[in-house]
């Protein structure tokens, strides 16, 4: 078969031309052992993470460890994403591997530590895609958020059931098949009702801006990755429909 | 099961779209793989059509019949619908088989009124996620082969998108772990595949139906889509490229069981199943955009024999339904193919076809046909598990991508490669330590249940 040489005309690599230098992280703790905590979040080490932080918490006690390692050290990754150097495998790695010194800090303090509100996250009855919802949770941890998992297949009456439990700041919503999203307006329409006004985010496959705005409480979310900033803005107060302008048109 | 050992191509030079080595011939006559290329329409309910039989059964009535009569009006010779099940017509499997009913008798009509000739593919719903039911034991699992009974009743062709193994593969997509992908996709895969289908394979052969095939959609697919086009940052398209090598070990498992195509359009890893079974193919590529981007438009169509558009869902566009136009789309498509190989370009066409997308990255590279041959032969000559022939193709595929420098990959792509090949290296040969190191490093994965797939 005969091959082309140059390729110029037939289609061109934006990636490689929008590429972003390698750069190193930031210190983030004065301290050099919780900067070897931080170090391990950064790196995604699971094992080291939870090695170092035992060490640390033969010094420390669990909170400076959670506030001045393990969480600055989460926080310098989410920039490294923002900043398109790193990709999403190493933000979930370094979410394990934050959650394996959290876990042991917790244990210490024989209580879980604080969070800073819950999301209640489901894919759509009849729909078993829940990629995104696992992104969704992953990313929603890692950013401090207690996360009421209810998983794949959830039935309409489940879900209000958690929102009416749990009272979450953001409740979401993941399908990949257009016959599934239609039970993202039943539950916004039971939600309403109960007089539960939470910022309902809907998103995945084929669920489209337009058929989430035509209902109320829908706020549509495009990419997983929105969903801590949308839960940062739930948090402080702003209502769907303030979300909804934000975010969404 | 005893898995391939050699290639149904020489090389990949023999390697042509519209002729397979081993073709199918539908209920009405088509030859899938037989000279020509044949269109394959693939339409999808609107929202709100799934709440009862009555209007499921109107919308494809409507949706199908469209496809049918753009066919007509523009002067398509064959046509085949393919209805990929949404979860009500499996979950009720007499939804289903009325579906496939109502469109073979369609089809029928066509035929006797106007002479079209079209054929029928059920492709039943995969209701078992790992992590939610037992693979082999549950009420899904008994929905899945009920439905495979009534449609393989009406339809010419059945298949399925099978789920195996996708618990194990979503934990390890987004952990960069090249080891989680072999053992979900090919070990666990594979595994469910084979006592998938040997039930399938049953079923088809008693109601004279058409076992077609499998495709790794729920894990190779999810690789490929999260690694998307030039600017997502979800996974490296080199890790999706060795997913999509992996999983041709599993997709394989159909045919070794008895399938004979024509295999499934959302199968990337088609031409190198093809390479190795010789059944007809069916691809998706520029067609498809209606429900997804890839970055393998054209390179994919090289050695198809149905062309496909994925899925549309039915509603009007300014040329008609969306399933009439799309029907028209790849009507025209696969008549500029077929021009080319009865005026004998079909070397020139395919040429053209491959140079569009081979560089463009690591999947249309891979599945252009010499790699696909060569990561199809890595297969085969390495078939002592499922689980060594998956690692020969990935590592093949990865070298292949390493290898030629007309392939560009960007710093971070190169080494994540590198990574993945040096992570493949300090694995265990044999299958049987492989899977005791797996089932050690998995066992906390949710849902995951080593007895259902036989472990």
């Amino acid at each position: 078969m005969k091959y082309l040489t140059d390729y110029a005309n037939i289609f061109t690599r934006y990636d490689l031309n929008i590429e972003v230098a390698r750069q190193a992280a930031r210190k983030v703790s004065q301290d050099a052992t919780l900067q070897k905590v931080a170090d391990a979040v950064v790196q995604g080490e699971e094992e080291d993470a939870a090695k170092l932080t035992k060490e640390a918490l033969q010094k420390k006690s669990p909170m400076d460890v959670i506030n001045e390692g393990l969480i600055p050290g989460m926080n310098e990754v989410s920039r490294l994403w923002d900043e398109g150097v790193y990709f999403l495998p190493q933000v979930i790695l370094a979410s394990d591997a934050m959650n394996a010194g959290i876990a042991l800090c917790e244990e210490k303090m024989g209580k879980a530590m604080d969070k800073k509100g819950k999301v209640v996250t489901h894919t759509a009855e009849g729909d078993i895609h829940d990629i995104g919802q696992v992104i969704v949770n992953a990313l929603l941890n890692a950013n401090g958020f207690d996360v009421i998992n209810l998983g794949a297949d959830v039935p309409v009456d489940k879900v209000v059931e958690a929102c009416r439990l749990h009272n979450p700041v953001m409740v979401t919503g993941t399908a990949l098949m257009t016959t599934t999203m239609t039970a993202f307006p039943k539950i916004a329409s039971q939600l309403k009702r109960l007089g539960q006004n939470i910022p309902f985010v809907c998103g995945g496959g084929a669920v489209s801006e337009e058929y989430v705005t035509s209902f109320e409480l829908g706020i549509w979310g495009k990419e997983a990755n929105q969903a801590p900033g949308m839960a940062e803005d739930a948090l402080s107060g702003d209502d769907w429909q303030a979300m909804r302008g934000k975010w969404n048109g | 099961m005893k898995l391939s050992s050699e290639m149904a191509y020489k090389s990949a030079d023999e390697m042509m779209f519209g002729t397979a080595k081993k073709p199918v011939t539908t209920k009405r006559g088509i030859v899938l793989g037989g000279g020509h290329v044949v269109p394959e329409i693939v339409p999808h309910p609107r929202p709100g059509s799934e709440k009862t039989m009555k209007t499921l059964l109107r919308e494809y009535e409507r949706a199908n019949g469209d496809a049918l009569e753009r066919c007509v009006i523009v002067g398509h010779p064959q046509l085949q619908i393919e209805n990929e099940h949404i979860f009500q017509m499996t979950h009720n499997p007499k939804w289903g088989g009325e579906i496939a009913a109502q469109s073979a008798k369609q089809m029928d009509d066509y035929l006797q009124k106007y002479g079209l000739k079209a054929s029928y593919r059920s492709t039943i719903a995969d209701l078992r996620k790992p992590d939610m039911v037992n693979m082999r034991d549950s009420d899904y699992t008994r929905e899945v082969i009920e439905s495979f009974e009534e449609c393989a009743k009406h339809a010419d062709i059945i298949s399925i998108e099978s789920m195996g193994g996708k618990e194990v593969f979503d934990h390890a997509i987004i952990r960069n772990d090249i080891a989680g992908l072999l053992f979900g996709q090919a070990v666990l895969g594979g595994r469910d595949m084979e006592w998938m289908w040997t039930q399938i394979v049953a079923i088809a052969k008693k109601n004279n139906c058409i076992p077609g095939g499998d495709t790794n959609c729920a894990e190779a697919n999810t690789a490929m889509f999260m690694a998307g086009g030039f600017l997502s940052k979800d996974v490296p398209h080199t890790m999706a490229a060795l997913s999509r090598a992996i999983c041709a070990s599993r997709t394989l498992v159909a045919y070794e069981c008895g399938a004979t195509g024509p295999s499934k359009d959302c199968a990337y890893e088609d031409p190198i199943i093809k390479s190795v079974t010789g059944v007809p193919i069916s691809c998706e590529g520029k067609t498809s955009a209606c429900a997804h981007a890839d970055l393998c438009g054209n390179v994919i169509a090289a050695v198809t024999d149905l062309w496909s558009n994925e899925a549309v869902e039915y509603h009007d566009m300014f040329g008609g339904s969306t399933t009439a136009v799309f029907s028209e789309i790849l009507g025209y498509d696969v008549a500029a193919m077929n021009a080319a190989i009865d005026l004998g370009y079909q070397k020139e066409f395919q040429a053209c076809l491959v140079n569009s997308d081979k560089y463009r990255g690591p999947h249309g590279f891979m599945l252009s046909p010499d790699n696909a041959w060569q990561i199809g032969k890595a297969l085969v000559d390495n078939n002592a598990s499922l689980y060594s022939r998956a690692k020969a193709a990935a590592t093949k595929c990865g070298e292949l991508m390493l290898g030629d420098p007309l392939l560009k990959l960007t710093v971070f792509e190169k080494e994540s490669l590198q990574g993945y090949m040096k992570d493949m290296k300090a694995l265990p040969d044999k299958e049987s330590d492989f899977i005791d190191m797996c089932l050690k490093k998995y066992r906390t994965v949710k849902g995951f249940i080593p007895a259902a797939y036989g472990l």
